[in-house]
């Protein structure tokens, strides 16, 4: 067992308070970019991501990895999430996640 | 907190894929509320004593019988089960937030798959933190089941999967005995997942606030009851065992750390605010339950009002 190393759930705004830290969040693909792609958060902001992202692209994608600036992510590991997803869900559980309930996850 | 309930209902919101699972986990919880009930009807005395338990000469047995009808699958995080506490009484199960955990739910990616001769072992990591899994095969003596083989061989590194087990301590460590394990296609499950958790860490945490553990310790048939128990008999109250379970929840925590060889051997006693830190639990739950452990001649203050030790032995 092994928790010294988590990924926390974060949106754009999020990022911001964890530059340096290992993140996970859920984007939505606009295009891609030299060095890996730029997508959309679920909190409607732009978040750039660096790495190789997997082919075929979905619409959405999972980027676990580490915060290197308060808008970008180095991504370790890149996830197709289908077509669909549910972003208001997610964002909220992402201020739930970092808010009250910060102690279930880091 | 009734804020905070009212927000995560929001969150399940009326789209058709979170209806289906709201109503998957409405049919766990709802199994959790029906297994209490039974609980209380069929076994109010009886075995559900847990001195009775442990006065058997092969307690094991009557253990898991007794569980059996209180076992609930539980949504939890791998943070969660890292923070669990052993339960006293028995020494097999764990308790989190005050509740028995036995067979849990957990979502997340898989690592580091290795197929044994009698198990496939794995590393199950859902960002909170990673725990080691291990999926015995149903017989391994002559061929490997084929139900079981074809449902793990489809499971590969960095895949999503829903996984249910029991969660069992090794040399320390905790581990799942996974039962079953399947792949995630919807991946707004994992939202629901993370939700659900919160959802009954509130619930079971709420119920510690609602009522005090004197009432429902005057339902309790046997007088042998003590704050050692956990598996105590339901009472008549619906919410009886959670809350019952719940409050002797914070009570039991403190306790116990009070209690460890540690702390036990420290003459100034702990501060109330390293219980606060060690137990993830806020300052005001913290002090209502080291008055109720006062009063009842379990713990003293010793240097100053700010720091405690238990009276008794572990």
């Amino acid at each position: 067992m092994d928790t010294s190393n988590p990924a926390v759930l974060v949106n754009a705004d999020l990022l911001r308070s964890y530059v340096g830290r290992r993140v996970r969040t859920v984007i939505q693909v606009i295009r891609p970019d030299a060095g890996g792609l730029i997508g959309r958060s679920t909190d409607e902001k732009q978040i750039v991501v660096k790495g190789h992202p997997p082919s075929p692209l979905t619409t959405f994608i999972e980027v676990i990895g580490v915060a290197d600036t308060t808008q970008s992510i180095c991504a370790e590991i890149m996830t197709n999430f289908g077509d669909t997803f549910d972003t208001n869900n997610f964002n909220q559980l992402c201020q739930l996640a970092n808010g009250d309930f910060r102690h279930l996850f880091i | 907190m009734k804020r905070i309930r009212v927000h995560v209902h929001n969150l399940l919101q009326p789209s058709t894929i979170c209806r289906r699972f709201h109503l998957e986990a409405r049919i766990e919880i709802g199994k959790m509320y029906a297994s209490q009930f039974d609980g209380a009807a069929a076994f109010s005395g009886g075995g559900f004593m847990p001195s009775q338990a442990t006065q058997t000469a092969d307690p094991s047995p009557s253990v898991f019988s007794k569980n059996r009808d209180t076992q609930t699958l539980v949504p939890l995080t791998v943070k969660q089960i890292s923070k669990a506490l052993l339960s006293n009484d028995d020494k097999v199960n764990f308790l989190i937030d005050g509740v028995d955990v036995n067979n849990v739910k957990l979502v997340g990616m898989i690592f580091n798959k290795a197929e044994r001769v009698t198990d496939i072992s794995f590393v199950l990591d859902d960002g909170t933190g990673r725990i080691d899994c291990n999926r015995w095969y149903q017989s391994f003596i002559v061929v490997h089941e084929p139900v079981d083989t074809k449902e793990m061989e489809a499971m590969v590194d960095g895949m999503y999967v829903r996984v249910h087990g029991q969660l069992k301590g090794f040399q320390g460590k905790k581990q799942l005995v996974v039962f079953g394990i399947k792949p995630l296609t919807d991946f707004d499950e994992i939202t629901h997942h993370f939700v659900e958790c919160i959802y009954v860490h509130s619930y079971n945490t709420k119920l510690t606030k609602l009522q005090p553990s004197s009432s429902n310790q005057a339902h309790m048939p046997s007088s042998a009851v003590s704050t050692q128990s956990y598996q105590t008999a339901p009472s008549n109250q619906f919410t009886g065992q959670y809350v019952a379970d719940g409050l002797r929840g914070i009570d039991k925590m403190v306790l116990d750390y009070l209690q460890l060889p540690g702390s036990l051997a420290r003459e100034s006693g702990v501060h109330q605010e390293e219980l606060v830190k060690q137990l993830g639990i806020p300052l005001d739950k913290i002090l209502v339950a080291l008055n109720g452990l006062v009063d009842e001649g379990l713990v003293y203050s010793s240097i100053d009002d700010c720091h405690f030790k238990s009276t008794g032995n572990a």
